[in-house]
C-alpha cells in the first residue's frame, strides 16, 4: 500500500502532499531532509543521486525516486513492494511531462488543481487506480490554450458526463467510436546503445535497447499484425498490454489492438557481441605525469552504413585536483568546467570519410596533487545519434490489418543513439 | 501562451488576502455554472497551499449536486480534505453521495463510492453500507471493482461493521467475477483485509481461487497483476503436476514492462520451484528468468537496486541462474554507489575459472576510481577471487601487486589486508612477494593493514632474512599503537622467538615486560601474561599453541542461513528482499521478548520527536551487505571498531570456517533474547576454548564484554527493529549499529591472534 507521497523541491521543501490514506505528520519529510544530508556530507564526491532509494527510520521505510531535482518521497508503514512503489513514483514525473511538457518545482505550482486532481485519479486508498496517460487524459483535462480560452470566456469544457472510462470497455486500453480521416499509424524503433568500451576499443560489455514508440491514429478496432525481418534477434522483450503475447511465443510477431494514440508498442534488449562493430570509434590517450597530463583523443566513424552521425558529445570527468587545462580541436567545441572539473567537448556532426575530430591538450593537478590524481582512471562519457539507422539490425517487415476495411499508412523510422556510453581511457 | 498560463494560475493565487474568502464565497454563490467551477477551482488552489478555506464548506458542498464531473470532482477533493477537521458539515454532503450512488452514469456511482470510503470519518459509515452494498452488486464492472476497494476502507475503519453486513462473504464471490479487474481489485482488497484481519480466514487461496486468479491475470492492469501474483505466492500447491502449471501461467508475466510485475512473477516460480520435481523442467525456468532480469538493469537506478538486491538472494538459491550473464553487472563510471556495491557482490558471486580474467580486469579498473570505499570494496574482491579459485589466485596476486605498484595510500593498504588472508588460504605459496609487502611498511597507517603486514612477518619469521630489524621497527612506537595491533606485534614477536630464538630473546622479554606492565589495555596485557606464562612454564606447549596449523579459509558466497534463505525467497520483491532480512526485523508489530518489552517501554518514554529521529541505519550504510569476506578479513585483527575491544578468547573453535555466520546468529540472538546472555558467551568462551590457562584471559574479557554491554544498551531501546533482530543472518547490518557484530568477530579473531 503506497499511503502518501510528499513531493519536495530541490532545498527538501514540501511541494505537495498527499495522503491516499491515513495522514503521515509531516515530519518525516525532516527526518528524510536530515538522512539524506548526513549522507552527502560523507564524502565531498556524495551527490543527491547517491543517496540510498530505500531508507530506513523506526516508524517508516522511506522510499523515494529523484529526478530533475525533485525528490518523490513515499514514506510506508508495512510491508511493500518497492519495486511497485518505484514504479509508481517514476510514472508521477511521467506524467507530468505528459501534461505540461515539462516537470519542476514551477510547473507543479502553477498547475496544481491539475495535479492533485490527477494525483486523486492515479490511487484509490493506496492501490494505483488509473495511470494510463490515455486514460487519464480523459477524466482530467490536460490544460491547454483551447482550455484555457474557453474557461475564461465561460464555455463548458469539462469531460462530458456522457463518456465512458476506458476501463469499462472490453479492451481497457482502448475507446470505442475512434474515428479519422487518413488512418495512418507510426512506428519510431529508438535503440539505444549501453556499452562499456576499454582504451583499444573492444566492447567490454555491450547492449542495444530498443523500444517501438508508437502513434496511432486509425478508426474504428482494427487488428493489427506487425512482423519483423530478424525477430529471433531479441534477447529479451516487453510488451504494451495490447499485444498477445502467445503469438509471440509460436510466430514471433506482434499481434494487438492498437490504442488510441502515443503508446510504447514494445521493449526490447538486444546482447551484443563483444566484438560487435561498434558506429562510433574513441581512442583517448592520456599520459599521466606527477603534476599533470597530455592527452589526445580521437573520434572516428565504423560501421555506419555510411550514415553520418550527430549530436556527437564528449564528456571526460576529470581528477578533482585538476586546477588548469588547455586544448584544442579541430571540429567542434570544447569547454572545462573548472568547478565540476569535466571536460566536454561538443563535436556535432561526423560525416564519413571526412577527417576526423581530435581533441588534444594537457591538464595540470594542483597542489595538493596526490599518487590518487596520477592513478586515477578515467572514462569518457560519450552521446551521439544516428537517424535511419538500427544497431541491432532489427527490421519491420509487414504490417496486416484485419477487422477494417481501410488501408492504413505505415511509418517506419529508425534510430540508435547512445545510452550509457563509456570509453575508458 | 507561458504568460497567459501565468496569469491564469496567477488569479487562482491572489494575493488579494483580505476578502479574499468573501469574494470567493460570492462567486461560489454566482448564477453562472463556469463562475461557481472557477471559484471551485480557486478553493482548491488555496486548500493546497495551506490556506484555511474551511470556512467556505458549506457553499462548496453545494456546489456538488452537478451534473458537471469534474465540477464534481473538485468539490470532492475539497471535501476529503477538510472531511477530518469538519466531521458534522460531512453529513451535509451525505445524501448527495448517497444519491449519487444511485446515478444513472455509473463514472458517477464509482466515484461517489469511491469518495465516501476516502473520508474517514466515523459519521459517514452509518450511511454507507447500503450505498456500499448496492456498488458491490452494480451492473457495471467499473462500479463493482470500485466498491471492491471500498470494503477494504470500511474495514480498515471498522472490521465489525463490514463483517456484520456481510461484505467479506461478497468480496470473496466477486474474486468469481466474469470481469478481470473486478477480480483484481477483490483480491487486492481481501488480501489487504487478511493481513489486518485477526483470525487470519479472510482469504486463504485454494485451488478454486488460485484458477479464479489464474484466469484473470493476463487480462487485468498490471496493478492488478502485482496483486495476483502476490496472492499466488501464498498458494500451496498439491503436487509437482500444479506446481508446473502455475509456472507456465505466469512465465509470460516475466516479460511484462513493470518491473513489479516482473519480480512478482519470479518471486510465484521461486517459490512453485520448490515443488517440481522435473529437472529439466526447473532448468527451463531457470533460463527463462534470466533475460528478464537482465533488463531490469537498465531501468532507473533505484529499480535497478531492488534488482540487484532481489538477484544477489536468488543467485545464492539457484547458483545456475544468469551464469553467462556477468558482463551486465559490470560498473559504469557514473552508476550510484550503492547500485555498483551490489553489482560488484554480484560479480563475485557469478566468479568462475571461465569468466575470472575479465572479472580481474573489471576489478582492477575499479581500483582506479575514485570513490575510496569502493576501491577498498574491489581489492578485497580480487582476494576474494583468489580465494574462490585456486587456479586464478597467481593472477589475483598479479594484480594485487600491480596495484601495490601505484602507491596509491588507501589501495596498498588495503591490498595488504587482502594479501594475509591469500596467505591463509595458500600458505607458503606467495612466499615470494614478502619483499615487495614489507618495501611498503612505513606507508601504512591503518591499524588492520599494519596488523596484517606483521602478521605476515610473524608468520614468516623464519624466511625473512631481517624479521627481527622489522619487528624492532614496529616496536618502537608499541606503546602508541592501536590495541589490534599491540596484540598483532605481542603475536609476531612470540612466532619469531620460536623460530629464531637466538636473534629474538632480548626482544620477546622487552615486549612482555612492556606489555605488562606499561599497558592498561586487558586485552594486550592479558595476552603478554599468558605468553609469558607458556614460555616460562612449558615452552612446548606454547611451541604447540602459538605455532599450531591454522585453520583453512574459504570464501563463503552464500552468507544466508537455509531457513531464512527460504524466508527470504518467500517475500522477493518486497523490502525484506531489499534488506536481507525477516519482514518482523524491520516492520513494527513483531513478538517481543521480555527484554524487548522493557527496551519497547524505555523506547514510548522518549519524546516523540524522537521517534523519527532516532536513526535506525545511516543511509548509506543500510543494507551495504557485510559479507562473509569481511568476516573472514576480520578474523585474524581486532575488530574495526577500536572502541570495542576485544575479549581475549572465544569458545568458537577456530577451525569452523563458516563460523562467523553461525556463530553471528547465535551471539545476536541471544543479546536479543536476554541482555547477560552475552557475557555468558564470552566468559564461558574462556573456559571452554583455552580450558584453565585462558581463565585469566576470560575475566577480563567479562570485564569487557560488561561495559560493552552498557553502552549497547541504549541502541536497542531505542526502538531499534533492526538492531536486535537485524543480526539474525549474520550480514547486512551496519557497523555502527550493531556492537554485538565487533565483539563477535573480535572473540574469534583473537583467539586465532594467539597462534
Amino acid at each position: 500500500m503506497i499511503e502518501s507521497l510528499f513531493v519536495l523541491s530541490p532545498t527538501g521543501k514540501v511541494i505537495i502532499e498527499k495522503h491516499w490514506h491515513e495522514l503521515i505528520p509531516r515530519r518525516v519529510v525532516d527526518f528524510f531532509n536530515d538522512q539524506v544530508s548526513k549522507a552527502m556530507a560523507e564524502g565531498e564526491d556524495v551527490t543527491r543521486e547517491d543517496v540510498l532509494p530505500i531508507i530506513a527510520s523506526p516508524k517508516y521505510q522511506l522510499i523515494n525516486v529523484y529526478r530533475d531535482g525533485l525528490t518523490y518521497l513515499s514514506p510506508v508503514t508495512k510491508e511493500v513492494d518497492p519495486m511497485m512503489v518505484f514504479e509508481f513514483l517514476h510514472r508521477i514525473p511521467d506524467i507530468m511531462q505528459e501534461y505540461f511538457g515539462q516537470v519542476s518545482e514551477t510547473v507543479i505550482k502553477e498547475n496544481f488543481v491539475t495535479v492533485y486532481q490527477l494525483l486523486e485519479e492515479m490511487m484509490d486508498d493506496g492501490f494505483p487506480l488509473t495511470t494510463e496517460p490515455n486514460s487519464l487524459k480523459e477524466i482530467v483535462p490536460a490544460p491547454n490554450i483551447l482550455n484555457k480560452v474557453i474557461t475564461t470566456m465561460g464555455a463548458t469544457t469539462s469531460v462530458s458526463t456522457r463518456k465512458m472510462p476506458n476501463g469499462m470497455s472490453n479492451l481497457p486500453w482502448r475507446k470505442a467510436g475512434v474515428k479519422y480521416n487518413s488512418n495512418e499509424i507510426f512506428f519510431d524503433i529508438v535503440e539505444e546503445i549501453d556499452a562499456i568500451v576499454d582504451s583499444t576499443g573492444k566492447a567490454v560489455s555491450c547492449e542495444a535497447h530498443g523500444t517501438i514508440q508508437t502513434n496511432s491514429r486509425l478508426s474504428g478496432m482494427p487488428d493489427l499484425t506487425l512482423s519483423f525481418v530478424n525477430p529471433r534477434l531479441v534477447d529479451d522483450c516487453s510488451f504494451h498490454q495490447s499485444v498477445r503475447f502467445n503469438k509471440w511465443e509460436s510466430d514471433k510477431v506482434l499481434s494487438f489492438v492498437p490504442p488510441d494514440g502515443h503508446f510504447r508498442l514494445m521493449s526490447y534488449r538486444v546482447n551484443l557481441p563483444s566484438q560487435q562493430n561498434l558506429p562510433i570509434q574513441v581512442k583517448p590517450s592520456i599520459n599521466i605525469g606527477a603534476n599533470g597530463a597530455k592527452f589526445d583523443i580521437t573520434v572516428s566513424l565504423r560501421n555506419t552504413d555510411g550514415k553520418a552521425v550527430e549530436n556527437v558529445v564528449l564528456t571526460l570527468p576529470l581528477h578533482k585536483s585538476t586546477s588548469t587545462l588547455t586544448a584544442q580541436c579541430n571540429v567542434g567545441q570544447y569547454m572545462f568546467d573548472p568547478v565540476g572539473k569535466v571536460l566536454r567537448w561538443d563535436v556535432g556532426k561526423i560525416v564519413p570519410r571526412e577527417r576526423a575530430p581530435v581533441l588534444s591538450g594537457s591538464f595540470g593537478f594542483g597542489s595538493a596533487s596526490s599518487e590518487a590524481a596520477a592513478n586515477a582512471g578515467y572514462n569518457i562519457g560519450v552521446e551521439f545519434l544516428i537517424n535511419s539507422h538500427s544497431l541491432s539490425g532489427l527490421k519491420v517487415d509487414v504490417l496486416k490489418l484485419f477487422n477494417e476495411s481501410y488501408k492504413p499508412y505505415k511509418g517506419v523510422r529508425t534510430m540508435t543513439k547512445a545510452g550509457r556510453y563509456q570509453v575508458r581511457a | 501562451m507561458a504568460d497567459f498560463i501565468k496569469q491564469n494560475a496567477g488569479r487562482f493565487f491572489a494575493n488579494n488576502k483580505k476578502g479574499e474568502n468573501a469574494e470567493l464565497l460570492a462567486d461560489l454563490n454566482s448564477e453562472y455554472r463556469d463562475r461557481r467551477k472557477d471559484a471551485v477551482k480557486r478553493v482548491i488552489a488555496n486548500m493546497t497551499v495551506g490556506k484555511d478555506v474551511s470556512s467556505l464548506f458549506p457553499q462548496v458542498v453545494k456546489n456538488m449536486q452537478t451534473e458537471d464531473l469534474e465540477m464534481k470532482k473538485l468539490v470532492y477533493l475539497y471535501l476529503m480534505n477538510y472531511a477530518k477537521s469538519n466531521p458534522d458539515l460531512v453529513i451535509l454532503a451525505v445524501n448527495t453521495f448517497v444519491k449519487d450512488t444511485d446515478h444513472v452514469n455509473p463514472l458517477i456511482r464509482a466515484l461517489a463510492i469511491r469518495t465516501m470510503g476516502c473520508i474517514r470519518v466515523d459519521k459517514i459509515l452509518d450511511h454507507i453500507c447500503e450505498p456500499l452494498r448496492k456498488c458491490l452488486q452494480d451492473d457495471n464492472p467499473y462500479v463493482r471493482k470500485t466498491a471492491a476497494i471500498g470494503v477494504a476502507k470500511l474495514w480498515d475503519l471498522d472490521q465489525e461493521r463490514a463483517l456484520e453486513n456481510g461484505f467479506v462473504t461478497i468480496l470473496q464471490e466477486l474474486v468469481s467475477d466474469s470481469n478481470p479487474m473486478v477480480v483484481a481489485n477483490a483480491v487486492t482488497a481481501l488480501a489487504e483485509m487478511q493481513e489486518s484481519s485477526v483470525s487470519k480466514d479472510i482469504f486463504v487461496v485454494n485451488v478454486a481461487i488460485m484458477n479464479k486468479m489464474l484466469a484473470a491475470l493476463n487480462e487485468c492492469t498490471e496493478w492488478g497483476q502485482i496483486a495476483i501474483l502476490t496472492s499466488l505466492a501464498d498458494y500451496k500447491p498439491m503436487d509437482a503436476k500444479e506446481a508446473e502449471n502455475v509456472c507456465e501461467r505466469v512465465v509470460p508475466r516475466l516479460q511484462h514492462a513493470n518491473g513489479s510485475v516482473v519480480l512478482s512473477a519470479v518471486r510465484v516460480i521461486m517459490i512453485f520451484l520448490r515443488y517440481i520435481r522435473s529437472e529439466d523442467f526447473i532448468k527451463g525456468l531457470i533460463k527463462k528468468m534470466s533475460p528478464p532480469l537482465v533488463t531490469l538493469l537498465a531501468s532507473a537506478p533505484e529499480v535497478q537496486y531492488v534488482s540487484l538486491r532481489n538477484i544477489n538472494l536468488i543467485l545464492q538459491k539457484r547458483p545456475d541462474i544468469l551464469q553467462n550473464d556477468v558482463r551486465v553487472f559490470f560498473c559504469k563510471y557514473n552508476d550510484p554507489p550503492y547500485v555498483k556495491r551490489e553489482k560488484l557482490e554480484i560479480m563475485i558471486k557469478l566468479c568462475n575459472d571461465k569468466n575470472i580474467d575479465q572479472i580481474l580486469s573489471e576489478l582492477k579498473e575499479y581500483a582506479s576510481e575514485v570513490d575510496v570505499d569502493f576501491v577498498r570494496k574491489a581489492v578485497r574482491a580480487i582476494g576474494r577471487c583468489a580465494i574462490m579459485i585456486d587456479e586464478a589466485s597467481e593472477r589475483c596476486v598479479n594484480v594485487l601487486l600491480d596495484l601495490i605498484n601505484t602507491k596509491v595510500n588507501y589501495v596498498v593498504q588495503e591490498a595488504i589486508i587482502v594479501i594475509k588472508d591469500i596467505f591463509r588460504k595458500y600458505p607458503k605459496r606467495y612466499e615470494a612477494i614478502i619483499p615487495t609487502l614489507c618495501q611498503n611498511l612505513d606507508s601504512l597507517d591503518e591499524p588492520e593493514a599494519k596488523g596484517s603486514l606483521i602478521w605476515i612477518i610473524g608468520e614468516y619469521a623464519e624466511r625473512i632474512e631481517n624479521a627481527d630489524e622489522l619487528i624492532e621497527n614496529f616496536l618502537e612506537t608499541f606503546l602508541e599503537e592501536n590495541s589490534q595491533v599491540q596484540l598483532q606485534l605481542l603475536t609476531a614477536t612470540v612466532k619469531l622467538f620460536m623460530k629464531k630464538p637466538d636473534q629474538s630473546q632480548e626482544i620477546v622479554h622487552r615486549v612482555l615486560e612492556t606489555a605488562t606492565s606499561e599497558i592498561d589495555n586487558p586485552d594486550t596485557r592479558d595476552r603478554a601474561y599468558i605468553y609469558w606464562r607458556l614460555l616460562s612454564t612449558n615452552p612446548e606447549a606454547a611451541r604447540a599453541v602459538v605455532l599450531s596449523e591454522k585453520p583453512p579459509i574459504s570464501v563463503e558466497t552464500r552468507t544466508i542461513s537455509p531457513a531464512l534463505m527460504d524466508e527470504l525467497i518467500n517475500n522477493i520483491s518486497t523490502l525484506a528482499s531489499v534488506y536481507h532480512k525477516p519482514p518482523k526485523a524491520f516492520m513494527g508489530n513483531r513478538a517481543f521478548s521480555a527484554d524487548a518489552v522493557k527496551k519497547a517501554a524505555a523506547a514510548d518514554a522518549r519524546d516523540e520527536e524522537q521517534i523519527i529521529g532516532d536513526a535506525v541505519l545511516d543511509a548509506s550504510g543500510a543494507p551495504a551487505p557485510k559479507n562473509a569476506m569481511a568476516d573472514l578479513l576480520d578474523l585474524d585483527f581486532g575488530s574495526s571498531e577500536p572502541a570495542y575491544t576485544s575479549p581475549p578468547v572465544s569458545s568458537s573453535k577456530p577451525a569452523n570456517n563458516s563460523g562467523p555466520n553461525y556463530s553471528a546468529d547465535l551471539f545476536d540472538m541471544s543479546t536479543d533474547m536476554s541482555g547477560s546472555s552475552g557475557n555468558v558467551f564470552g566468559g564461558m568462551g574462556g573456559m571452554g576454548g583455552m580450558g584453565g590457562m585462558g581463565g585469566m584471559g576470560g575475566m577480563g574479557g567479562m570485564q569487557q564484554q560488561q561495559t560493552q554491554h552498557q553502552q549497547q544498551a541504549p541502541t536497542p531501546a531505542r526502538n531499534d527493529p533492526f538492531g536486535d533482530l537485524g543480526g539474525l543472518g549474520g550480514f547486512g547490518q551496519p557497523q555502527q549499529q550493531q556492537p554485538t557484530k565487533p565483539t563477535q568477530s573480535s572473540a574469534e579473531n583473537d583467539l586465532l591472534g594467539l597462534f
